[in-house]
């Protein structure tokens, strides 16, 4: 079984791809328009520069080849949506191809090519049997994401799209406004002939359109028939593919060069654009380069790159077994107050470092790095402390089965946290506890 | 006359001439300084616009075209809009859906086109300054055939924002006058970068400084196919210019032969795309049944809505980038394009300018126009077609009258960026020339 | 051209032709692409030809601002309830 995508993505620009108009929290339809969006005659397209480099930065991230020279092309077909008959995007030039994304870090996903595009408007239809058009959404840019075949099952494509949107919010800050604004042409071939299934809205409704299809293409198969290569929808609502190869088959987009824009060098201007490491390619490298379980990377990564760069930084300043012991420790602990807090991360590697140095002990850390993070007093914070110490303690020794059943079984602390979670109603950070129930746990064992 | 007394006629005039579409009904100028007119496909706030098509009809733009609103910023009182060949295809005028505009010298013969009614607005009015657009010569053809002077600018120098499109790579507003200062004093208000149009965003600052042509290059290939009338008018030019002590001599630019088929596949590609949104929804006519099916209703409105060239040339422009076609054909055309521009950069290495007669006959009458064949129509072009192709500047300047006084046009041609050398030839021309202003019947 | 071509040519473009349009076009395209035989023989050219002369890099930046009122825009259009009104979507 073969499994590709093209993948469309909204980009988080501020203003439309060709037009100045807004792109988010329109009050009612037709209200973010504009004589280019609206396709009136004598209005002309005009490249928005930030579109350009969020594309340049995804080309990066997907280990794109990037073009030295760029530019958009005039895709025509007719649909009342279309507000010139005519969808400018990008033909025989797009911003990058060649790239390939590791599935998990392990099974690499070759991406074709990524090319920038604007999106139409949105149809409704009306009960006296003509059509209701809104254009907010007409001229919003579109990066359009191209996979080889490489994926193997419908979960599997899920899991590629959850991964790639991930790495996709973390290269340009897209907002996490549900999945809606990821869009999927779906193409599978269980046999020889493969079925695109067009305009899958989100990920969970790409792998539902991916696995009816399957399991059709199979029946169809087993009972000796052949699969017919065509385009189907994906009715949401009933969970099922049906074709429309008529519509598709009589497109000819005809597609030529647009003028009105010109031509970017982008070659040269992706030389100026770095991007964040993405948050995989950051555990793996983690993993590698310093030596530790994969497990804890990803850990560290998850709660925030921001946290796994500071443990580089203890790393550097003292050594990797305290770097790691302290940064998934305490430090993950307080991580969310001192996100809050605006106050210098070098102070936590000050304070690890004195540890190190011999200067002060693990309890003195510890609550030094609990007052600084969180703002609290170093004497409240003490207080603080030890009355969870107390309370777990206090419970260990009521219940000292769950020391025994910590051996065998990891989800044993759990029944201790809950407990002191619901006693401590929100006055510890629930990583804190954690922590604090472990390594009590830990010591007793 | 005043421009008062020009308001006062403008009645009259248009029913004799047909050179406006849609005209103010205003008596006086008011404070305006100057009155001028543009062809119909460039964006007016107070004019509906249509760009000689019925599928415009009511279409009421809600900006004014940057060529336009300069104008207007500079002191100017637009009086009207003028006919054309339905979005820009045609040489004669004709292929307009409202008024065919006539010829100042003969109203049985065309004014050419497609600015056909600005060119006629420029020759009737006195003192007047029109707007048109060419896209493969229809600035200078029908500044050729109303025996007024035209100037195309380079592609990119004048701003496109509010030009409804014919061929993007390809169209250029121009200015038609009779008075070549004209020329010179109006180019720097509406030239110029503007952000609504990108095109226009790469220009070199204008400089007009009066340099001269000092030598012409006059292709062999434009000898060919012209008539004799023209043929003698066109020789009797190089006299004049030889005798002002300008180099002439006569090259071979076997490239400019290609230029009419890349021309037409690019101009009409281009077109088909341009005119897909015509579709009878948001603008223009929108009246017809809703309830049938998207196709069929968008059919229906373009078929109804379109003229025979229109559709004649939406047809062709699909066809040639059709999957299968594309490469033979629109691909080709782009490479040729570029080999066209090689060709006049050579020619520029060693001369100031390329001259050619602008059209190969005079005006024709419109009983002969109506037997011509598509092909002959767009054969008639192949002289405009080579700089219109090329984005290269351009000059039409009356250079003789047939027996029966029908002017005849000479076309120079100069570098990209070089408008400066054809305005100065321009007004050193009019004065070695005595250019005939037509009887005005109204 | 055949008048098969022609008709889906016309499909594409989203005209009807009658029965004798479809003979008229068919003759006509069939001399004017002729006339076009010429460009098989003109020589290639390996440069970008997007426009005529280089038009490159012209970049707005991502300020969002409207230059006109939306209802501006909207007045001529057929609409309901601030939506615009087409054919049916079938």
């Amino acid at each position: 079984m073969k499994i590709g995508l093209e993948i469309h993505v909204q980009l988080p620009t501020k203003s439309k791809m060709f037009c100045s108009c807004p792109t988010t929290d329109a009050p009612a339809p037709n209200t973010h328009v504009c004589p280019t969006c609206l396709g009136l005659p004598g209005s002309r397209p005009v490249l928005n520069r930030q579109a350009l480099v969020y594309g340049i930065m995804l080309a990066k991230m997907l280990g794109c080849t990037i073009a030295d020279t760029t530019w958009f092309s005039r895709k025509t077909y007719f649909y009342p949506d279309m507000s010139k008959s005519v969808q400018i995007t990008q033909y025989d030039h797009p911003i990058g191809v060649g790239g390939v994304v590791y599935l998990d870090g392990k099974k690499p996903i070759r991406i074709t090519r990524i090319h920038l595009e604007e999106d139409p408007g949105k149809t409704k239809r009306t009960a006296d049997m003509s059509s209701l058009v809104d254009y907010n959404r007409s001229g919003i840019p579109l990066a359009e994401i191209v996979t080889e075949p490489d994926l193997g099952t419908p979960a599997e494509a899920r899991e590629f799209l959850t991964q790639l949107v991930a790495d996709i919010r973390h290269t340009i800050d897209l907002p996490e406004n549900g999945e809606r604004s990821i869009r999927c042409d779906c193409n599978i071939s269980v046999g020889k002939e493969r079925c695109e299934i067009k305009n899958v809205t989100g990920l969970k409704n790409a792998e539902r359109a991916l696995t009816y299809e399957m399991i059709r293409q199979v029946q169809v198969l087993k009972a000796g028939g052949k699969i017919d290569r065509e385009t189907r929808a994906f009715d949401e609502a009933r969970g099922v593919t049906y074709s429309v190869r008529k519509k598709e088959l009589e497109a000819d987009y005809g597609y030529i060069d647009e003028p009105d824009l010109g031509i970017y060098h982008v070659g040269m201007l992706a030389k100026s654009i770095t991007i964040k490491e993405s948050p995989l390619n950051m555990t793996l490298r983690l993993a590698k380069q310093y030596g530790i379980e994969e497990a804890k990377a990803k850990q560290l990564v998850a709660t925030s790159t921001d946290l796994a760069a500071l443990f580089e930084q203890l790393a550097a300043a003292t050594d990797v077994p305290t770097a790691l012991t302290w940064a998934t420790g305490a430090v993950t602990a307080n991580w969310k107050a001192f996100t809050a807090r605006n106050v210098p991360a070098a102070e936590i590697v000050d304070i690890v470092k004195h540890l190190r140095a011999g200067q002060i002990t693990d309890t003195q850390c510890a609550l030094e790095l609990k007052s600084y993070m969180t703002g609290q007093s170093a004497e409240s914070a003490a207080a603080a402390a030890a009355d969870l110490e107390k309370i777990i303690a206090g419970y260990l020794d009521e219940h000292s089965e769950v020391v025994a059943d910590a051996q065998k079984n990891d989800r044993a602390a759990n029944r201790v946290i809950g407990f002191v979670m619901k006693q401590t109603g929100g006055s510890h950070s629930s990583a804190e506890i954690v922590e604090a129930v472990n390594r009590q746990i830990k010591q007793r064992l | 006359m005043t421009a008062d007394a020009t308001l006062a006629q403008l009645k009259r005039l248009n029913d004799a001439y047909q050179m406006f579409r849609i005209f103010t009904a205003d008596q006086t100028a008011g404070d305006a300084k100057f009155l001028f007119s543009a062809k119909d496909n460039l964006t007016s706030q107070e004019y509906e616009t249509c760009c000689g098509s019925r599928i415009l009809e009511g279409y009421r733009p809600i900006f004014d075209a940057t060529a336009i609103a300069r104008l207007k910023t500079a002191g100017g009182k637009l009086i009207g809009k003028t006919n054309m060949d339905e979005f820009g295809f045609g040489t004669f005028s004709v292929n307009s859906a409202f008024g065919v505009p006539k010829n100042p010298f003969d109203r049985e013969r065309s004014c050419g086109g497609s600015s056909g009614g600005s060119a006629c607005a420029a020759t009737v009015l006195e003192d007047h300054i029109s707007l048109g657009v060419s896209t493969g010569g229809s600035v200078c053809c029908p500044a050729s055939f109303c025996g007024i002077y035209g100037l195309v600018p380079t592609y990119g120098r004048i701003s496109r924002y509010g030009l409804i499109d014919y061929g993007n790579s390809l169209d250029k507003i121009g200015l038609l006058a009779r008075d070549p200062v004209k020329l010179g004093q109006y180019l720097p208000v509406i030239a110029g970068k503007d952000p609504h149009d990108p095109t226009s965003g790469i220009q070199p600052e204008l400089k007009l400084r009066h340099r001269p042509i000092r030598s012409i290059a006059v292709p062999k290939e434009a000898m060919k196919g012209i008539s004799p009338t023209v043929a003698k008018a066109f020789e009797n030019g190089l006299q004049i210019l030889q005798s002002i002590g300008i180099d002439v001599e006569r090259v071979d630019m076997p490239m400019l032969g290609y230029a009419i088929p890349a021309y037409y596949v690019l101009a009409t590609a281009e077109a088909s795309t341009n005119l897909a949104r015509y579709c009878g929804m948001r603008y223009g006519h929108q009246d017809g049944d809703y309830t049938q099916g998207f196709d069929a209703y968008f059919s229906s409105i373009r078929t109804q809505y379109f003229g025979d060239e229109a559709k004649r040339r939406i047809l062709l422009g699909t066809y040639t980038r059709m999957e299968g076609f594309r490469d033979r054909y629109y691909a080709k055309a782009l490479q040729v394009r570029m080999d066209v521009i090689d060709a006049y950069k050579a020619a520029f290495q060693n001369h100031d300018a390329v001259l050619t007669p602008t059209m190969p006959f005079v005006s024709p009458k419109f009983t002969d126009i109506a037997k011509m064949t598509p092909v002959e129509s767009y054969a008639a072009d192949y002289l405009t077609v080579p700089p219109n192709l090329a984005g290269t500047p351009h000059l039409n300047c009356p250079c003789g009258y047939d027996a029966d006084g029908m002017p005849v046009g000479m076309q120079f041609v100069t570098d990209h960026w070089h408008e400066d050398e054809l305005i100065t030839m321009a007004e050193q021309w009019d004065k070695l020339f005595d250019v005939r202003i037509p009887e005005v019947k109204a | 051209m055949d008048r098969e071509t022609v008709a889906k040519v016309a499909r594409t473009a989203h005209l009807m032709l009658s029965e004798e349009e479809l003979d008229r076009y068919s003759r006509d395209l069939g001399d004017i692409l002729e006339y076009f035989k010429s460009l098989d023989e003109a020589p290639a050219h390996a440069g970008i030809g997007v426009n005529p002369v280089e038009v490159a890099d012209i970049l707005r930046e991502d300020i969002p601002y409207q230059e006109f009122n939306a209802d501006e825009l909207l007045k001529d259009m057929k609409t309901y309830e601030n939506y615009i009104r087409g054919p049916k979507l079938s």
